[in-house]
């Protein structure tokens, strides 16, 4: 059996990011959504940065009584890539029964 | 609880620093995140997990890996070989070999890395490194074994009341003997780790024909050295033959299987370039691999040999083995191979098989040049083909034009249609 592209925690921080694409988000949102440590979750989001599919910046402008937060949204190629995957998952999962093949709790984009 | 994170706080705001550059965003944004995270252990374990981040960042997996093996096994031989009487010369080597060979093997990578480049692509250099520290610590725990009962007379005196183990009592020498062994040892390693580093560009033939011929030669020497070292050891084995076929053969690996493994890698080496480009390629790849056959062939000997001498005094089927049928006492064989193999054989093999390998080496590599026919002026050209011909008399004919008095003319005999009369206008010569 081929190898699935994205481990099912990838999966999780993708299926966050596509729910709204446009939004940047930052890394403790993503963790809160997902369920993920951080010690997990910021392997996953360099390696997706790596790899094109992720792109971070920092917030603009100095806020007020905290620091500064790393930004994070898909790029246009983690969005295709990010939906094909889904879909992928979202087939395996109904072909195996309907489990969940997401660890936490994955919000499908829809 | 308050004080633990606010330090790990301010841990992970200053080691960010030991990440690499391109990475170091990713620290300062999960440093900056943690501020968000409700206070107590959910802000801990956040800070925890950052703590993960900088160990996985700063310290690649692989290279984490190595450290915390060759670490692990550095700490057991520093274990065994620690222990011993204060006033035994023995257990002073030993502490001696613990406190600098060690850190000697730890840092020999980082410079060669900043000389030579990092380790080259390809599991062969991974595996010959791995080989070779490998040995030097097996070496260095089977040596310090080996003192520990050498220069023991409680443990020696165990072995036998009748027959003595030699007990080392020159200071000088001993001394003299340690740091020459550390010194031979250090430069073995640095010699493996050149030669598998990314800049001398050693071909992976190359590594593995010097690998296999060097373990050839090691296992044949070690036949020798251990079963060969009294003129009767091998006499069970080869027992009313005229000539020690195991002496002949170790001769035999020791000259002629640098020289193999110079061939191999010669005709290996495959390279664009002029032809001196790559003859000189050749002999460096045959070079190298005669000098890596003969290290790994006297490293493993060394290896194998103290290990058979450690083992000698603990485990009877040792003794059994190396001398079947015959009767000895352990402590006069112990004797016997402590004398013949570790005082001087070994450091003798360790010292002198590069220097052969490096010559039989360059032999390999000229062996396996392409042939030149010898006559041939420099410059090269093929052989001299058949006498040829005599050059055919050129056809008769006739000048078209001459200068008279500074200008062109039409010499006689012109031919008017000619194809050639293109410039009819030149006025006839004379």
């Amino acid at each position: 059996m081929a190898r699935a592209e994205f481990s099912a925690q990838t999966l999780s921080v993708l299926a966050v990011l596509c729910a709204e694409p446009r939004e940047w988000r930052h890394g403790y949102g993503i963790a809160r959504d997902t369920g993920l440590k951080s010690g997990s979750l910021y392997p996953i989001l360099i390696r997706l940065a790596d790899r094109g599919l992720v792109e971070a910046r920092w917030e603009e402008g100095q806020p007020a009584g905290r620091p500064r937060r790393h930004l994070y949204r898909l790029t246009p190629e983690g969005l295709a890539s990010a939906g094909a995957a889904l879909t992928a998952a979202r087939a395996r999962a109904s072909g195996r029964g309907g489990r969940r093949v997401a660890a936490g709790e994955v919000r499908w984009a829809d | 609880m308050g004080g633990l994170t606010r330090a790990l706080a301010g841990w992970l705001r200053h080691s960010a620093r030991l990440v690499p550059a391109g990475r170091r965003a990713w620290v300062e944004a999960l440093w900056a995140e943690a501020g968000q995270v409700p206070a107590g252990r959910a802000r801990l374990a956040w800070q925890a997990g950052g703590l993960r981040l900088i160990a996985r960042e700063a310290l690649p997996a692989r290279r984490a890996a190595k450290v915390l093996v060759f670490a692990a096994a550095a700490a057991w031989v520093a274990h065994e070989a620690w222990p011993g009487p204060a006033g035994n010369p023995g257990t002073a080597v030993n502490r001696l070999h613990v406190v600098t060979l060690l850190p000697v093997l730890a840092g020999l990578p980082l410079l060669v890395r900043w000389l030579f480049g990092p380790a080259a692509p390809g599991p062969m250099a991974r595996v010959l490194r791995f080989g070779a520290y490998g040995a030097v610590l097996a070496l260095t725990l089977a040596k310090a074994s080996v003192e520990q009962i050498a220069d023991n007379p409680a443990i020696a005196s165990r072995l036998n009341s009748d027959a003595s183990v030699p007990v080392k009592t020159g200071m000088i020498y001993t001394w003299l003997a340690a740091s020459l062994g550390l010194l031979v040892v250090g430069m073995y390693v640095a010699a493996v780790l050149v030669a598998t580093a990314r800049r001398p560009r050693v071909a992976p033939a190359t590594l593995a024909a010097g690998t296999g011929t060097g373990i050839v030669l090691g296992a044949v020497m070690y036949a020798v050295f251990p079963l060969g070292i009294t003129d009767h050891a091998t006499n069970p084995w080869l027992h009313g033959l005229p000539i020690d076929l195991v002496v002949l053969l170790a001769w035999v690996s020791l000259f002629g299987g640098p020289v193999l493994a110079g061939v191999v890698a010669a005709r290996c080496h495959r390279r664009p370039g002029s032809p001196e480009q790559v003859a000189t390629g050749g002999i460096r790849q045959a070079v190298a691999a005669g000098f890596l056959a003969t290290v790994v062939g006297a490293l493993m000997v060394a290896v194998l040999g103290t290990v058979t001498v450690a083992l000698m005094a603990r485990a009877g089927w040792v003794l059994h083995w190396l001398y079947p049928g015959q009767h000895l006492t352990a402590a006069v064989a112990y004797n016997n191979e402590l004398t013949a193999s570790v005082r001087a054989k070994y450091g003798l093999i360790l010292l002198v098989f590069p220097v052969i390998g490096l010559l039989m080496g360059v032999v390999g590599g000229g062996m396996a040049l392409p042939e030149v026919p010898p006559g041939l002026p420099p410059g090269g050209g093929g052989p001299p083909g058949p006498p040829g011909h005599p050059a055919p008399a050129p056809p008769g004919g006739i000048r078209m034009a001459a200068f008279a008095d500074g200008r062109p003319v039409r010499l006689p005999g012109f031919a008017e249609d000619s194809p050639y009369g293109a410039e009819p206008a030149l006025p006839r010569a004379g």
